[in-house]
C-alpha cells in the first residue's frame, strides 16, 4: 500500500489506457497510410512510368545503333566484293580470249587488279569445257578441269558468280569470283580467287566491345568467316537460319543451353547480302550492349526508392512527433476537465447546500423553541418524579447537542456556499501563520502534536484575503492534528518558501499522521467526503479550502503516503490577478 | 414590572407560536404575525418596543419590511433573525438601522439578552426625546399640552394642525 499519489498528477495514464493506446495507434496508422497514399504511391508511379519509358527509349536507341552498325558492315563487304567482280567483268568484256590467253597479258591484268593490296590471289582463264587455258597464281592448277565444279555450272548459267567458301583443289577455305564472256560464239570464263586473308580480316577483325562479333554464314548455315566464340570457318553454325529476306532484323536471343559458356542473352542483328547470298550476323551480349542503359536505370530506380524510403522514415518520425503532441494536449485537456468538473461539482453542491441549509435551519429553530418550552414547562411542574426528571434532563441536553451538531453542519454548508465579498488586504504570511499556530497550540498539545514551523524570512508582504486564508489554515491544521488519532504523538511541520517556478509563495503543511489511501486522494476535495468518524466531520473543510484557494488565484495539491503522513502544498500568488480582484469586489466569481 | 412589548415576525407559524410562549413565559408582551405586510399593519395600530424580524420571508422580505418600519419613524428597535448564509443581508440591515442580528436557530437566552439590549436602547432614545420635548414645552409656555400618561404621550393641543396618526406619533 506504500504508494505515493499526487492529486494533480493523476492523469489519463491510469484511466482509459488500452482504449487510448488503440486510438493513438489508429491515428498513427492513418497518418502514415495517408502520407504513403498521397506522396509515396504517386512518386513511385511517376518514377516507374518514367523508368519504363526511358528504358523503351534507350532500348530503341541501342537497337538502332545495331542496325546502323550492321548496315555499315554490309556496305563495306558488298563494296569489297563488288569492286572485285566489277574489275573482272570489265577485263572480261574489254579483252579478248586470245589476248588473255597469253600468259604475259594475263599476268599484266593480275598485277593491274592486285595494284590494290590484298585483292585476289590468282587469276585464271577457263574455256567452256572447264579446261584451264591460262593461270597466274601460287598453285599449280593448269591441268585442273572445272567442268564438274558447282561454280562452273552456276557461272555458265548466270554470267557472273561469287561462290561460297570451299576447299577446292588447294585444300584451304577460299572463294572465287567468276565472270563469263564470249567470243566467236563460244563462252569463256575469267575466274579469280579472292584473297581470303584480306576478306576474312575485313570481317573477323571487327571488334564490338568485349563480347561482340561479326561473321558471315551462307544459306546452309556454314561459317564463311571464323567466329570468335561460335565456330571456325567452314563449320556448321548453330545459328537458326531463316529464308532470304530483305532488310535488317534485330532480335534478342536467349542463349541456347549448348553454349553454356556464353552470357544468357544476346542481341543479334542480321542481314542478307545481295550477292552472294550470305547472312551477315552482328552479335553482342545483351548485358554489354545495354550496360549504359541498365546503369542509368539502376541509378534512377535506386534514387527513386531511396527518396521513397526517406519520405517514409520522415513521415513516421513526424507522425510520431505529432502523436506525442496530441497526447500532451489530451493530457492537458483531461486535467483541465478534471478541474472543471471539480469546480462544477463544487458550484452545484454549493447552490444546493445553501438552499438545504436554509430549509433545515427553520425546523431546527422550531425544535430549539420546543425544547425550551418543555424546559419552561418542566420548571413549572410542581412535583415531578425524580426518574422522569433525570430522563427529561438527559433528553433535553441530548436534543441540544444534536441540534448544535446540525447547526454546525448547516453553518459549514452555508460558509461553503456563501457569496461573500472578499476583503483583499496586505498579508505577511509568516506572522499570519504564526498567529494561526498560536491559536491551535493548545489543542495540538492535548493531542501530543508538536508544531515545527520553518519560515522563509525573505517572503515579501502579499495581497490576499486574511479572513479566508485563516479559515484555510485552520481547516488544514485541524485536519493535520486529527490525522494523528491513531498515533500517540506526532508533528505538523509548516513551511513557507518563495515559489521557484511562479510569482508567489508556497506553503507546505505536512503531518506525520495516518495518510490518505490513493483511492481517497481523488475524492478528498469533494464536498461531504470525510474519513472522520460520524458526527465529527462534515466533509466540507477541504472543499472550502479548495474553493477559497482557487478564488484567491492559487492552487492546492497534496501528496500522501499511507501511515507516514500527508503533505498539503498551497501556492498563492503575491497578488490575485486584476480580473480576480474585480470579480471578488463584485462578490461573485465564487465557483468559477 | 411589565416586560417589553415585542412584535414577532416570522413566516413559520409554529416558530412564532412557540417563541411567543417562550417570551411570554419570560414576561414579555408578545404579538406574533407571519408576514411583513401584517407587521406594518399591526405597527400602525399598536406601539412596540422591539420587533424580532425574520430576514427570509415570502412576499415582503425582512429588509423591505425593515425599511417600511423605519419609514414609520418610531423609536421601536429591530432585531433580525438570519440564516448564517445571509450575514451580508444582516450587515445591510444594521446599516439600515436595525439594532442587531441573531443567527437562526438561536438560543432563547441569547435572544432575550439582545431583546433587553434593544429595549434599553429604545427606552434611552424615547426618554431623550421626551426630555427634549419637555424642554421645548418649558421654552414655549404658550402652547397647551395634553398628557396621556397611560400611553406615555404628550399632545400639543394648541397647534391647530390636523394631526395624522403618524404625525401624532411623532409629536
Amino acid at each position: 500500500m506504500l504508494k505515493k499519489t499526487a492529486i494533480n498528477d493523476i492523469n489519463l495514464e491510469e484511466q482509459p489506457d488500452d482504449q487510448r493506446r488503440l486510438y493513438y495507434r489508429k491515428i498513427f496508422r492513418k497518418f502514415v497510410l495517408l502520407t504513403i497514399l498521397c506522396s509515396l504511391i504517386p512518386l513511385l508511379l511517376v518514377g516507374w512510368a518514367i523508368n519504363i519509358h526511358y528504358s523503351d527509349f534507350a532500348n530503341t536507341r541501342v537497337m538502332k545503333s545495331f542496325q546502323t552498325r550492321i548496315e555499315h558492315h554490309r556496305q563495306v563487304i558488298e563494296l569489297f566484293l563488288r569492286q572485285r567482280s566489277s574489275m573482272l567483268e570489265l577485263i572480261a568484256h574489254s579483252h579478248t580470249k586470245q589476248y588473255l590467253n597469253q600468259a604475259e597479258n594475263l599476268s599484266k591484268m593480275f598485277e593491274l587488279i592486285n595494284r590494290e593490296k590484298g585483292s585476289i590471289t590468282d587469276l585464271g582463264l577457263i574455256d567452256e569445257n572447264g579446261r584451264h587455258l591460262a593461270y597466274i597464281g601460287p598453285y599449280d592448277l593448269m591441268n585442273c578441269n572445272y567442268s564438274k565444279t558447282f561454280w562452273f555450272k552456276e557461272v555458265m548459267n548466270q554470267g557472273i558468280f561469287i561462290s561460297d567458301m570451299f576447299m577446292g583443289f588447294r585444300q584451304e577455305p577460299h572463294f572465287v569470283i567468276a565472270v563469263t564472256s564470249s567470243s566467236q560464239g563460244k563462252k569463256w570464263i575469267l575466274r579469280a580467287t579472292v584473297d581470303s586473308e584480306a576478306f576474312r580480316s575485313l570481317v573477323e577483325n571487327v571488334r564490338i566491345g568485349k563480347t561482340g562479333e561479326v561473321y558471315l554464314l551462307n544459306q546452309q548455315g556454314i561459317f564463311q568467316t571464323s567466329s570468335r566464340f561460335e565456330g571456325r570457318i567452314m563449320e556448321k553454325a548453330a545459328f537458326e537460319m531463316e529464308p532470304v529476306h530483305s532488310g535488317i532484323k534485330v532480335r534478342i536471343l536467349d542463349a541456347q543451353p549448348a553454349n553454356g559458356t556464353r552470357h544468357p542473352r544476346q542481341v543479334v542483328s542480321h542481314v542478307w547480302l545481295d550477292e552472294p547470298k550470305w547472312l551477315l550476323v552482328v552479335k553482342q551480349d545483351y548485358a554489354e550492349a545495354f550496360t549504359d542503359v541498365n546503369h542509368a536505370n539502376y541509378a534512377v530506380l535506386f534514387f527513386l526508392h531511396l527518396s521513397a524510403l526517406i519520405i517514409l522514415i520522415v513521415t513516421v518520425f513526424i507522425t510520431r512527433h505529432m502523436i506525442n503532441v496530441i497526447k500532451q494536449r489530451d493530457r492537458e485537456a483531461d486535467q483541465l476537465n478534471r478541474r472543471l468538473m471539480q469546480a462544477g461539482k463544487l458550484a452545484s453542491i454549493g447552490q444546493l447546500s445553501a438552499g438545504v441549509a436554509h430549509e433545515i435551519n427553520n425546523p431546527l429553530a422550531i425544535i430549539l423553541t420546543e425544547r425550551q418550552l418543555l424546559l419552561d414547562a418542566g420548571r413549572l411542574c410542581p412535583h415531578p418524579e425524580p426518574v422522569f426528571v433525570e430522563q427529561f434532563d438527559d433528553s433535553m441536553s441530548q436534543i441540544d447537542v444534536q441540534v448544535q451538531r446540525c447547526k454546525r453542519i448547516t453553518q459549514n454548508l452555508l460558509r461553503f456556499a456563501r457569496r461573500t465579498k472578499s476583503v483583499i488586504d496586505t498579508v505577511n504570511i509568516n506572522s499570519f501563520l504564526g498567529e494561526v499556530i498560536e491559536l491551535m497550540k493548545r489543542e495540538a498539545r492535548s493531542s501530543g502534536i508538536k508544531f515545527m514551523p520553518d519560515f522563509d524570512e525573505n517572503i515579501p508582504p502579499m495581497l490576499s484575503d486574511p479572513s479566508q486564508l485563516q479559515q484555510v489554515f485552520l481547516n488544514l491544521i485541524t485536519n493535520a492534528i486529527d490525522a494523528h488519532e491513531q498515533k500517540p504523538y506526532g508533528s505538523v511541520s509548516i513551511n513557507t518558501r518563495i515559489s521557484g517556478s511562479r510569482d508567489g509563495v508556497e506553503i507546505l503543511i505536512a503531518d506525520t499522521g495516518s495518510g490518505i489511501t490513493p483511492e481517497n486522494v481523488d475524492k478528498i476535495f469533494d464536498p461531504f467526503f470525510t474519513t472522520k468518524m460520524v458526527g465529527k466531520g462534515t466533509g466540507l473543510g477541504l472543499s472550502i479550502c479548495y474553493s477559497i484557494i482557487k478564488r484567491l488565484g492559487g492552487e492546492i495539491t497534496l501528496t500522501s503516503i499511507i501511515n507516514e503522513g500527508t503533505e498539503f502544498k498551497i501556492y498563492l500568488p503575491y497578488k490575485p490577478s486584476a480580473k480576480l480582484i474585480e470579480a471578488m469586489e463584485k462578490g461573485d466569481g465564487e465557483f468559477d | 414590572m411589565i416586560g417589553a412589548k415585542i412584535l414577532l415576525v416570522d413566516d413559520e407559524a409554529v416558530f412564532t407560536k412557540n417563541m411567543s410562549k417562550l417570551l411570554a413565559n419570560r414576561g414579555y408582551v408578545v404579538t406574533a404575525v407571519n408576514s411583513g405586510d401584517a407587521a406594518i399593519q399591526v405597527m400602525e395600530e399598536k406601539d412596540f418596543d422591539v420587533v424580532v424580524l425574520d430576514l427570509k420571508m415570502p412576499g415582503m422580505d425582512g429588509l423591505t419590511t425593515l425599511k417600511e418600519i423605519k419609514n414609520l419613524g418610531l423609536f421601536t428597535e429591530t432585531l433580525l433573525l438570519t440564516g448564517h448564509g445571509s450575514i451580508d443581508s444582516a450587515l445591510e440591515a444594521i446599516k439600515l438601522g436595525a439594532y442587531d442580528y441573531l443567527t437562526k436557530p438561536c438560543e432563547i437566552d441569547e435572544l432575550v439578552a439582545k431583546i433587553e439590549g434593544a429595549w434599553e436602547k429604545k427606552d434611552v432614545k424615547a426618554k431623550k426625546d421626551m426630555n427634549e420635548k419637555i424642554d421645548r414645552l418649558v421654552e414655549s409656555p404658550g402652547d397647551v399640552f395634553k398628557l396621556f400618561p397611560k400611553r406615555k404621550k404628550i399632545k400639543n393641543v394648541s397647534s391647530r394642525l390636523f394631526l395624522t396618526y403618524h404625525a401624532f406619533m411623532l409629536s
